[in-house]
């Protein structure tokens, strides 16, 4: 690492930072160090709490105001950013080191038009203002934008989300930095646009020869994008090094078995997750020992009391006791296919359910939203004042058994799990329960029912009545339906017990519960009533990865001992592959391909499915796509809905027949649908 | 689940903490209680009946006999300051309850009921809040005559579109929380909903807000009985007292001067009083310290 | 935007049908000969039988309100008792009185308040912070017609710095503006403290928002970020506040004529009140409301016309 000392543009030593809050003094940072290489990309990842987005905030000297930096020097070329002056820093922002915001909804200012904000940005430059428009104008082209002639005098609100974020990269890139920071770039945007922005910051680099830092939860897109990468955990550097070491040489155990958890390089299916237990320290407590050692499987009693050994290798570091030192175990790491972590592999229900009858039907439904008042669209002329969020759906659902509705932002799948659930009002076709239609019915008459189809929904936390504690929360549905005779606190400890939720957190509320203890109370209060089937909306959102596999697995349980069928709704095709027999993909509100997940994901029929299965990055630095682009642009808006196939516009493989139809729904097997004129098997079987 | 108490309790006591440090919050606190115990116990604390008339003493400045001088009457003006808070009290407290309990429903309402009744009460928040209080109070006098009921009535409704309006927006932005929708898909009634769930995420704010509407309440009263067409003379209101004052206001200054202090202390505690509980329990909206 | 327009204005028409009825049924609910309210106790038997034919008083109650709306429409807001004269002629008269000291109240407000919250949130908790704060609770704590009692007392009769009573000799320009230092100046305090406090607030919730970190990250000017990015996103809900002020601020000036004995919309509402005058009255609070609803009108167009998001989604 010596050697490189000349190559090094930025060199963080020793960064130690608290943030002072009223809880007390949160030790944020720890003694970060790690040197960012000249022309490379360098990936922090790290869960949520790991502190890698602060990291990169205190490059810029941008904290929060409670920050306080207590020890360390970030240095870039002769100047050390901790103790530059306020005039200095300004000199280099945006010159020098540039930002891309995670957000790109809130990070613009939405009064101010691109060519504005942009020009602003240049004022440091004595270009006349013809030549700053220009500047823009050409940065915007250089990032996708199209028509940006015109494009550059909307407002931030005028774009899409991903348009938005590529004036982000373009804003950040005007001025040519020699650093760019991006802080989570593509966390806000759908699978098909991250691998666009993955393309696009890499092309970048080559181009005006920038260094990265890119900051991520996501190990698919530190593995694509990234040279070196710096694993953080609970405000630590635990371990560096480059890619392909990180990913297939990780020493340190917590690397090992963050990687490990992603359901992405989990190659067998089986219903059950691997889990990393525990939860992050108390960072305002006093710390002593290895910071992972309350986590770890390796832990010796040692590792909480004695820190670690920093030990070097090629191109890293690693600190842990098993590395060196007293404590060394010879024997670690093991070779790759030797699990690291938690995982039951119990049993898990062979579903033979394809013969019984359909617990849930869905027949031609139709659901619209209105998109201007009466008034407005007859002085308008307006004949269709609305557009279709869900178009033509039609799924069965059998007992037991577990349907994923696959789709991007904006693609109908929640509105269509309310309006299953009677929440939203169908404007067609039919909802069956066990037979019965469902759809449209009063509140009064659909009470019943409520017992038999629970919702789980999409955010933990803010899905919990904020002023209610868990224990009325979980007893709440019993009390809605009547809970003559029961014991209510004999039935709140059996449902806390039932989803593995400590009893102690009965008296707790929401605000108090960490992510995956909410997710166990929407858990509990979904199966409070005994229901048959369980519509769940993203179950894995907002969890991170070493925890997702707890809900995961409880989920699986819950549907063994009682029978229960999952209707899952997420964007999250690894985890999906995992946990449902069948899989529904939805685009602009049609489904366009159904069909048992294995076969979906070996063998998919329709383009926009491939596009999908492909669109996610691989956590392997060796299974890097070379050209991720394989589709173009963005979802349509609901508002200009394709004439032909919705997928028309985007499709690689789309023709003029395409484009005049919307095409029918096809049955290639028993069990396997498709919505495509040309679908990608048709053609594989004909040129075989 | 002792640690959660702590945690809880710790909570608490934190809050009283920053509470009691803030000398903002005190000072309003102090103020606070002053007025209520003065209004609440003005016939036992004040030197004299606040009718009672002693002519020979009349139109006296400041003295330690009288501390706040007399009118023109002979009357005790500290005594008709004291017992002048009693009508205060008696508006505050009615019209605030009052208002708050019709605002937060029609609200709450508004915010979670259909389009059209929300527009409706809309306009009807709106169409009252167009009429500026002293005008709709002048043209009802014209009509009724002065009485403290039309002034209470007058209070009523011009503040009830303020909290009308802060539980509409609040509930409206509740509506479309999953949890309300979680709620829903459970079964909850739509009353289970506004009254357990909706309320009482609504009331906070509202409380606030009601105690920074007491000042204004108190200074309608008053100012509609400067006017005179409040309560009516010989009653004591701070607003008469001024009435009074201001018609000997080159002989007798001290009257108005008198007059108005107990309106100052009265808004300044209730004004400090809010800031410092929103600054506590709705940090969003605070000072930004 | 058109459509936005009509929407807008039709709404601002509704609101004032609305207190127009508010008005009417306020006159109707009221137990009495409304030819007696309306024409004071001291009316002839023969003129209250006229009033009652002209005003259509014997007939249904739906067709009196679409009368009274029409002749409302038409300008026609009735006779003063005593003298005769329609009532929108002494209102003319009057109006330029009110109009000229709410404008200047609200004007020094607008004009010292704003760049103080500025200001003050550009460097929370500086000496400036201090003061402002203590000055804005100070101030808003006085209620407005408490302000220029004591403006009266101090200023007028003890130091006999301005003019106490009156709106000034007609025609003399400089008479004029000294009696209207003090009224102004009483309405208006209040507002500079309550305009700096929320200016304050609202600036300091944008600078905390991730587009101002963001413009700080790409190096602006300091001055830039704060008067071209956040104050340009803070002013909006301030605008609003103003719009909305006003209605404050018309009950202010109706005090400040009264104890100021200003010639003005309010203090001709406050006389015919106690001279039992109705047409007089139900004319001047038809004017002030009609005035506020129009300004809350005008706010509102200002902020569609200087936010894009509210433009576009018109």
């Amino acid at each position: 690492m010596k050697d490189l000392a000349n190559n090094t543009l930025l060199n963080i030593e020793g960064l130690t930072l608290d943030f002072l809050t009223n809880r007390g003094r949160v030790k944020a940072l720890r003694d970060i160090a790690f040197p960012v290489r000249k022309g490379r990309i360098l990936g922090i990842v790290g869960e949520s709490g790991s502190g890698k987005s602060t990291v990169l905030w205190s490059i810029l000297g941008l904290l929060a105001g409670n920050a306080q930096v207590t020890a360390g020097r970030v240095d870039y070329g002769d100047k050390n950013l901790l103790t530059l002056n306020a005039e200095g820093l300004r000199a280099l922002r945006g010159e020098e080191i540039s930002v891309v915001f995670q957000d790109p909804m809130t990070s613009q200012i939405p009064v101010l038009p691109y060519a504005q904000q942009m020009s602003d940005i240049l004022y440091r430059r004595s270009m006349s203002e013809a030549d700053k428009r220009k500047a823009a104008v050409d940065m915007l082209r250089r990032v996708g934008i199209p028509d940006p002639e015109s494009r550059v005098d909307a407002y931030p609100h005028e774009f899409s989300g991903g348009m938005r974020q590529r004036a982000g990269i373009a804003m950040s890139m005007l001025t040519g930095p020699n650093l760019l920071l991006a802080d989570e770039p593509t966390t806000a945007l759908d699978v098909t646009m991250e691998a666009q922005m993955i393309d696009l910051m890499r092309g970048l680099r080559d181009d005006f020869e920038t260094t990265i830092v890119v900051v991520s939860h996501n190990l698919g897109l530190i593995a694509e994008m990234c040279d070196d990468v710096v694993v953080m955990y609970a405000g630590e550097v635990v371990e560096t090094g480059e890619v392909h070491d990180i990913f297939h040489n990780a020493r340190h155990p917590y690397t090992r078995a963050l990687l490990e958890c992603d359901p992405a390089r989990i190659t067998d299916v089986s219903r059950k997750l691997p889990v990393i237990p525990g939860d992050i320290p108390d960072l305002t407590a006093s710390l002593s020992g290895c910071i992972f050692a309350s986590r770890c499987q390796k832990a010796l009693p040692a590792c909480s009391t004695t820190a670690p050994p920093l030990v070097e290798r090629g191109t890293g570091i690693a600190r842990c006791h098993l590395l060196e030192g007293p404590l060394a175990d010879p024997s670690w790491p093991p070779p790759a296919e030797v699990s690291t972590v938690m995982r039951d592999t119990g049993k898990t229900l062979e579903a033979s359910v394809k013969d019984a009858k359909p617990l849930l039907e869905v027949r031609d439904l139709n659901v619209q939203f209105r998109t201007m008042g009466a008034m407005k669209s007859r002085l308008r002329g307006v004949e269709r004042p609305f557009v279709d969020a869900v178009l033509d759906v039609s799924l069965d659902i059998r007992p037991s058994e577990t349907l994923a509705l696959v789709g991007e932002s904006g693609s109908g799948k929640t509105t269509l799990g309310r309006t299953i659930l009677n929440l939203q009002d169908a404007a067609g076709g039919s909802v069956r329960f066990e037979g019965n239609d469902i759809r449209n019915m009063s509140e009064r008459r659909f009470k019943p029912l409520r017992r038999d189809l629970a919702m789980m929904f999409q955010d933990p936390v803010g899905s919990l009545s904020p002023r209610k504690s868990v224990r009325a929360l979980i007893t709440e549905p019993l009390l809605i339906h009547g809970a003559e005779g029961r014991n209510l606190d004999f039935e709140a400890e059996r449902l806390a017990d039932m989803v593995r939720l400590p009893r102690g957190f009965l008296s707790r509320y929401p605000h108090e519960l960490s992510g995956g203890q909410a997710r166990r109370v929407g858990v509990a209060r979904a199966l409070a009533l005994n229901p048959r089937l369980i519509v769940a909306d993203e179950p894995t959102a907002g969890l991170d990865v070493s925890v997702q596999g707890e809900i995961l697995n409880l989920m699986a349980d819950l549907q063994e001992e009682h029978g229960l069928s999952y209707l899952i709704i997420t964007h999250n095709l690894p985890v999906v592959r995992h946990i449902a027999d069948r899989i529904a993909i939805m685009y602009l509100g049609r489904i366009v391909e159904e069909g048992p997940a294995a076969e979906v994901f070996a063998r998919p029929a329709h383009p926009y499915t491939r596009a999908l299965v492909e669109g996610v990055p691989q956590p392997d630095p060796d299974r890097r796509r070379q050209n991720t682009g394989t589709i173009k642009g963005e979802v349509p808006s609901l508002l200009r809905r394709p004439k032909g196939c919705d997928f028309a516009t985007r499709c690689p493989l789309a023709r003029d027949a395409c484009r005049e139809a919307k095409p029918e729904h096809r049955q290639i097997a028993p069990d396997h649908r498709h919505a495509c004129l040309f679908p990608l098997r048709y053609a594989d079987q004909q040129i075989t | 689940m002792p640690e959660d108490r702590e945690s809880a309790g710790r909570e608490r006591r934190e809050k009283l903490k920053r509470f009691l440090t803030d000398w903002q919050a005190v000072t309003g606190l102090v103020l606070v209680v002053l007025f209520f115990a003065s209004a609440i116990f003005a016939p036992w604390i004040a030197p004299y009946d606040p009718n009672a008339m002693d002519i020979p003493a009349r139109m006296s400045g400041p003295t330690w006999v009288h501390i706040a001088g007399t009118d023109q009457l002979g009357r005790d003006t500290f005594s008709r300051i004291l017992h002048g808070g009693r009508v205060a009290l008696y508006i505050a407290a009615i019209g605030v309850s009052a208002s708050l309990a019709i605002g937060l429903v029609l609200g709450m309402i508004a915010g979670y009921g259909p389009r059209w009744l929300d527009n409706l009460l809309l306009l009807a928040f709106d169409a009252v809040r167009s009429l500026p209080a002293v005008i709709l109070a002048l043209a009802t006098v014209a009509l009724t005559g002065p009485s403290l009921t039309v002034v209470l009535a007058i209070v009523i409704l011009t503040t009830i579109p303020s909290y009308g309006r802060v539980a509409r927006t609040a509930t409206l932005a509740l509506r479309h929380t999953e949890f309300i929708l979680a709620e829903r898909s459970l079964g909850a009634s739509t009353s289970r909903i506004l009254f357990q769930h909706v309320m009482p995420n609504v009331i906070g704010p509202l409380l606030i807000l009601a105690a920074m509407e007491v000042p204004v309440v108190v200074s309608i009263e008053a100012g509609l009985s400067f006017l005179g067409i409040g309560v009516l003379p010989p009653q004591a209101s701070w607003g008469t007292i001024l009435n009074e004052g201001y018609l000997v206001i080159r002989d007798a200054p001290w009257m108005v001067i008198a007059g108005g202090i107990p309106l100052i202390l009265t808004t300044l505690g209730f004004t400090f009083l809010g800031e410092a509980l929103r600054d506590i329990f709705d940090p969003r909206m605070g000072r930004g310290r | 935007m058109t459509i936005y327009l009509f929407k807008r204005f039709g709404l601002a028409a509704v609101v004032v049908m609305a207190v127009l009825l508010l008005l009417f049924s306020m006159l109707h609910m009221i137990p009495g000969n409304p030819a007696i309210l309306a024409l004071g106790t001291r009316a002839t038997p023969e003129a209250i039988a006229e009033y009652s034919a002209r005003m259509h008083l014997d007939e249904p109650v739906l067709k009196q309100f679409v009368y009274f709306l029409g002749s409302a429409v038409q300008g026609d807001l009735g006779e003063d008792v005593f003298s005769n004269r329609p009532v929108t002629a002494i209102i003319a008269e009057r109006m330029g009185f009110s109009l000229a000291l709410i404008c200047t109240g609200m004007g020094w407000a607008v004009l010292l308040g704003v760049p103080l919250g500025c200001l003050a949130a550009v460097r929370p908790g500086s000496w400036l912070d201090r003061i402002t704060g203590v000055f804005s609770v100070g101030t808003i704590a006085v209620p407005s017609f408490l302000v220029s009692i004591w403006a009266l007392l101090l200023f007028s009769i003890q130091l006999r710095w301005l003019p106490a009573i009156g709106a000034g000799e007609p025609g003399n320009f400089a008479d004029q503006l000294s009696h209207l230092v003090l009224p102004a100046f009483a309405i208006g305090l209040g507002w500079v403290g309550y305009l700096a406090r929320m200016v304050r607030a609202s600036m300091l919730e944008v600078m905390g928002e991730p587009y101002i970190r963001s413009a700080r990250a790409f190096g602006l000017k300091p001055r830039r970020i704060v008067l071209g990015y956040a104050l340009r996103v803070a002013i909006l809900p301030t605008i609003t506040l103003i719009g909305m002020g006003f209605g404050g601020l018309i009950s202010s000036a109706v005090f400040a004529e009264i104890i100021f004995a200003r010639p003005g919309i309010g203090k001709m509402i406050f006389d015919a009140v106690s001279d039992r005058n109705f047409p007089i009255v139900q004319g001047g609070v038809l004017v002030a409301t009609g005035f506020y609803i129009l300004v809350v009108l005008i706010s509102d167009l200002l902020i569609a016309w200087l936010d894009p998001r509210v433009r576009s989604s018109l």
